[in-house]
C-alpha cells in the first residue's frame, strides 16, 4: 500500500468519512433537523399556548375550553416529549456522525452552555409531565403554574441551543478573542432568538388549527379555530423585522449567496418567502375569517405549508453558511481555515488520519482521487445522490475539472478552495473524469488552445 | 500496526479533567439507574404481558406497570445526555471515531428508540383495545430496548480500544461495521443486562409502596415478585461480573483483584453493598435501593477505572491544555440547584396526599 506508514498525531481532517448513499451527510443532518425544528418550537410555543388558554378557559367559566385544552395537552405531549426529544437527540448523534470535528469543536467552546440548556430541558420536561397528569391531582392555580414553569423552562431552553446554533454562522468576535461570551453573545444570536420566539408562536397556532379542526362542538369549534388562528398571525407579525435584522448582521458573502450568488439558494430562498405568505393568507382568509367552514384538511394544508417553509428557511440558512461549518474558522469539509496553508504544503493524502492510501498511486491515481474526494469533497457531494458530483462535472473535459480545481471558491464563493497538492489535484482530476463518459473532442473554441485529453488521466490509458 | 487517533480539537478544556470526569460519573449514575429500569422494567412487562393473558395478577401489574414506562423512557433520555456530553468533551476523539465506523448501527438508535417510546404510550393508551396483541407491542419494545442497549455497549468497547479502529476502517467501508460481538463485550452486554433485572426487580418492590393503600393484594404479590426478579438479577449477576471481569486483560483484572488497594476496595466494596441488598432485600427494599444504588455508584467508578487504563497507552485527557470558564460554570451550578429545587417543588404537589391537595384547593 503506498504510503502505508502512518502520518504523525495531531494533524487535521482527523475522522473517517461516513457517506451515507444518494443522501449524503448533509441531508441526513437536513432532514432530521427540520423535523425536528418543527416540534421543539411547538414544544415552546405550545407551552405558551397551554396556560394561556387553560386560563381564559378558567376566566370565562368556560369547562369546555378546558377540556379542548386538556385534549391538547395529549397531543402536546405525544409530540413533543417523545419525536421533540427524541430527533433532538438524533440531530447532536448525526452531526456528530457527519462533522466530527465541528462538533467537537462546539462542545469544547460551549459544554457549559449545553450544561445550562440540559437543566431547563430537565425542567421542562418534567413539567410537562406534571402539568399532563396533573389536571386532575393538582388545583387550578397549581396546574397553571407548572404549564408556566414548562414555557418558562423551554423558551430559555431554546435562548441557550439558539446562541450556540447563530454562532456557526456569525462566531463575531470568537474568532479573534475566544471566549464563552464573545461566542454566545455574537451578532446573529438577537435576531435569531426573536424569529425562533415568534415562529414558535406561529406554530402553537398552526399546531391548536390541527386539534381545534376535530372539536366536534361547532360553537367552540369555531371559537378555537378563529383564537388559533390569532396565534399564527400574531407570530407572524414579528418574522419579518427579526429577519430583515439577521439579514442586517449576516457576514456579507451570506448575503450575497441568497440574492443572486447562487441559484438553487436563491429559489429556496423565494420560497421560504412564498410559503411563509401563504401560510399567513391561508390562515388569515381561512380559519380567522371563515373559522365556520374550517376542517382538518385545511388544517393539514397549513401545517405542511408551515413545514415547507421551516424547511427551505433552515436550508438556506444551512447554505449561506457555506463554504463554513463555522463561520471564518472552518470549512463545510472540517478543514480548519488556519490549517490550510500547512495542508496545502504536505498535501491532503498525507494530512488525512482515514484514508487507505497515505500518497497518490502513480499506478492508479484514480483510486487515489477517490479518496481526496472522500476526506475533501464528500461532506457536501454525494457520487449520485444528492449533490451529485457525477452530474456537476457532466460534459466537462480535463481542462475544465482543472480549471475549476484551481480556482473553485473563487468560481463558486460559497465551496472552500481545493486544498491538496499538485498530484492530488490530478489524482482528483483523473477520478472525477472517470465519472462520466468523455465529451467527444471538440473544435477548440479558441485559435490554439489544444481540446486533447491527457493521456495520464484516463485510467486505464496506454502510457506514453 | 501503530493506532490511529485523532487529535483532540485545538480549543481547551473549560474545566479541569478532574471536574468532567465527577460529573461524568455523578450523572451516569442516575443515568444507569433509570435505563437499567427502563429496560429490565420493558422486559418484565413484556413477560408479565404475555403470562397476563392466563394471570390476573399479572395483567394487574401490565396497567399498572404501562403507566409507569413514559416517565422513565423520557428521564432514561434525558439523564443519558450529560454523562454522553462530557464524554465528548474528554474523549469525543475516541467516541466520534468508533460511532463514525459503526454509523448505521449508532444511527439507528435514534429510530429504534423512537419506535420503542412510541410502542410504550401505544400500549399505555390502547391497552384494553389491543387486548392479546398487546403482548407484541411490549415485546418488539422490549427487544429494542435490549437491542440498543447492545449498540451503546459495543459502541463504548470500541472507543475504549483504539487499537481496533484503524483494523476495522481497512475491514467494512465507513459506517457498515456492526459493533463487537467477540466474547468481552457480550459479557459485558450480559453483566449490563442482568443488572437491569436486578434493578428492575427492586424498582418494582420500591414501586408497590405507592399502589399498597389503593391494591394490597396486588402490592403485596408484586412485592414478592419484584423480589424474585431482583435476587434472580443479582445472583446471576455473581456468575456474569467474575466473567466479564477475566474478560479483561490481565493487568486491568489484577488491580482489582489485589495488586491496587484502591481498585480491589472498590470492588469489595461493591460487592459486600451488593450482598447486604440481597440480604436486607425482603425486610427492607428501601435499604437495598440504597445500597444498590451505591454498588452501581462503584460499579461506574470500576468501569471509569477500566476507561482510564485501557486508554492509557494511547490517550491521557490529563494532557489536554485547561482554560475554565469559571463563571458560566457558576451560572450553571446556581441554574441546577434552582432547577432541581423548580422539579422538586412539583413533585412535593404532585405527590401529597388527596387529603392535603384537597385543603389547599
Amino acid at each position: 500500500m503506498p504510503g502505508a506508514e502512518r502520518p504523525h498525531y495531531g494533524l487535521t481532517m482527523n475522522y473517517p468519512v461516513w457517506e451515507p448513499p444518494l443522501l449524503g451527510g448533509g441531508l441526513v443532518i437536513g432532514i432530521i433537523a427540520i423535523l425536528h425544528v418543527f416540534v421543539s418550537h411547538f414544544a415552546v410555543g405550545g407551552g405558551l399556548f397551554l396556560p394561556l388558554t387553560e386560563r381564559k378557559a378558567y376566566r370565562e367559566n368556560n369547562p369546555a375550553l378546558l377540556e379542548y385544552v386538556k385534549s391538547h395537552s395529549t397531543f402536546f405531549v405525544l409530540v413533543t416529549l417523545v419525536f421533540g426529544a427524541v430527533s433532538g437527540v438524533g440531530i447532536w448523534w448525526a452531526i456528530g456522525l457527519v462533522n466530527p470535528e465541528a462538533t467537537a469543536t462546539l462542545i469544547h467552546v460551549f459544554v457549559w452552555g449545553w450544561a445550562i440548556e440540559w437543566v431547563f430541558f430537565l425542567v421542562e420536561i418534567a413539567a410537562a409531565f406534571i402539568y399532563y397528569y396533573g389536571w386532575d391531582r393538582l388545583d387550578a392555580k397549581t396546574h397553571l403554574l407548572v404549564g408556566w414553569i414548562y414555557f418558562v423552562a423551554a423558551w430559555l431552553s431554546l435562548f441557550v441551543i439558539n446562541g450556540i446554533l447563530a454562532f456557526m454562522l456569525t462566531p463575531g468576535k470568537w474568532i479573534e478573542a475566544p471566549s464563552f461570551a464573545a461566542a454566545f453573545f455574537n451578532p446573529g444570536m438577537l435576531p435569531t432568538c426573536l424569529i425562533r420566539t415568534a415562529v414558535s408562536v406561529v406554530l402553537a397556532g398552526v399546531y391548536a388549527l390541527l386539534t381545534a379542526s376535530t372539536i366536534r362542538d361547532v360553537a367552540l369549534r369555531i371559537d378555537v379555530v378563529r383564537y388559533a388562528a390569532k396565534w399564527v398571525l400574531a407570530g407572524a407579525v414579528a418574522i419579518p423585522f427579526g429577519a430583515l435584522w439577521y439579514i442586517a448582521v449576516l457576514p456579507p458573502l451570506a448575503r450575497e449567496i441568497p440574492a443572486g450568488a447562487a441559484s438553487a439558494v436563491t429559489i429556496f430562498a423565494a420560497l421560504s418567502v412564498f410559503f411563509s405568505v401563504l401560510v399567513v393568507t391561508f390562515t388569515y382568509f381561512g380559519p380567522y375569517q371563515h373559522p365556520r367552514y374550517f376542517n382538518l384538511a385545511f388544517a393539514v394544508l397549513i401545517a405542511v405549508l408551515s413545514l415547507s417553509s421551516l424547511g427551505v428557511t433552515e436550508w438556506v440558512r444551512e447554505a449561506v453558511r457555506k463554504p463554513y461549518i463555522i463561520y471564518d474558522y472552518m470549512y463545510a469539509n472540517t478543514l480548519r481555515v488556519a490549517d490550510v496553508a500547512r495542508v496545502r504544503q504536505q498535501g491532503i493524502l498525507k494530512s488525512a488520519l482515514w484514508v487507505r492510501q497515505h500518497a497518490v498511486d502513480p499506478e492508479r491515481p484514480e483510486v487515489s482521487g477517490r479518496e481526496v474526494f472522500r476526506v475533501q469533497c464528500a461532506s457536501c457531494h454525494t457520487v449520485d445522490g444528492y449533490n451529485s458530483i457525477r452530474f456537476a462535472v457532466k460534459g466537462w473535459g480535463p481542462e475544465m475539472i482543472e480549471y475549476q480545481l484551481l480556482h473553485l471558491n473563487e468560481l463558486k464563493a460559497f465551496m472552500p478552495p481545493f486544498v491538496g497538492s499538485e498530484a492530488e489535484r490530478v489524482a482528483l482530476r483523473t477520478w472525477l473524469l472517470t465519472l462520466n463518459p468523455q465529451p467527444t473532442i471538440r473544435e477548440p473554441a479558441h485559435p490554439g488552445v489544444q481540446a486533447e485529453v491527457p493521456a495520464v488521466d484516463r485510467p486505464g490509458a496506454t502510457k506514453p | 500496526m501503530n493506532p490511529v487517533i485523532p487529535a483532540p480539537v485545538p480549543v481547551p478544556l473549560p474545566a479541569p479533567v478532574w471536574l468532567v470526569h465527577l460529573l461524568q460519573i455523578f450523572t451516569f449514575v442516575w443515568h444507569l439507574l433509570l435505563m437499567n429500569t427502563l429496560v429490565g422494567g420493558g422486559v418484565m412487562l413484556a413477560i408479565s404481558s404475555y403470562l397476563g393473558r392466563r394471570d390476573p395478577h399479572h395483567r394487574d401489574l401490565v396497567q399498572r406497570l404501562a403507566r409507569v414506562m413514559p416517565p422513565v423512557i423520557a428521564f432514561t433520555i434525558t439523564l443519558g445526555i450529560p454523562p454522553l456530553l462530557f464524554l465528548q468533551l474528554l474523549y469525543g476523539q475516541l467516541f466520534y471515531t468508533s460511532s463514525v465506523l459503526m454509523a448505521w448501527t449508532w444511527l439507528a438508535v435514534v429510530l429504534l428508540l423512537m419506535v420503542a417510546y412510541y410502542g410504550i404510550y401505544w400500549f399505555n393508551f390502547r391497552q384494553e383495545a389491543l387486548g392479546a396483541r398487546g403482548f407484541w407491542v411490549t415485546l418488539v419494545t422490549a427487544l429494542i430496548l435490549v437491542r440498543i442497549m447492545l449498540t451503546y455497549n459495543q459502541n463504548m468497547s470500541l472507543l475504549e480500544r483504539p487499537q481496533d479502529f484503524y483494523p476495522r476502517f481497512l475491514q467494512t467501508p465507513v459506517g457498515h461495521y456492526l459493533g463487537s460481538f467477540d466474547v468481552g463485550t457480550l459479557l459485558r452486554f450480559a453483566h449490563t443486562l442482568v443488572a437491569a433485572f436486578a434493578v428492575a426487580g427492586l424498582g418494582l418492590m420500591l414501586l408497590t409502596r405507592v399502589w399498597r393503600a389503593e391494591a394490597p393484594e396486588l402490592a403485596a404479590w408484586a412485592q414478592r415478585y419484584g423480589l424474585r426478579w431482583f435476587l434472580a438479577g443479582t445472583g446471576v449477576q455473581f456468575l456474569v461480573g467474575p466473567g466479564y471481569l477475566f474478560s479483561l486483560p490481565v493487568e486491568i483484572r489484577n488491580s482489582f483483584l489485589g495488586a491496587d488497594t484502591l481498585g480491589t476496595a472498590i470492588l469489595a466494596a461493591a460487592l459486600v453493598l451488593a450482598v447486604l441488598a440481597m440480604v436486607m432485600a425482603r425486610r427492607s427494599p428501601v435499604f437495598a435501593a440504597v445500597a444498590i444504588a451505591g454498588t452501581v455508584g462503584l460499579m461506574v467508578i470500576i468501569r471509569h477505572l477500566v476507561r482510564l487504563a485501557r486508554l492509557r497507552p494511547y490517550f491521557d485527557p490529563h494532557t489536554l491544555p485547561v482554560q475554565g470558564q469559571w463563571v458560566v460554570f457558576a451560572i450553571f451550578v446556581v441554574l441546577l440547584l434552582g432547577g432541581l429545587a423548580t422539579i422538586g417543588w412539583m413533585l412535593y404537589k404532585f405527590f401529597r396526599p388527596a387529603s392535603a391537595r384537597a385543603t389547599s384547593a
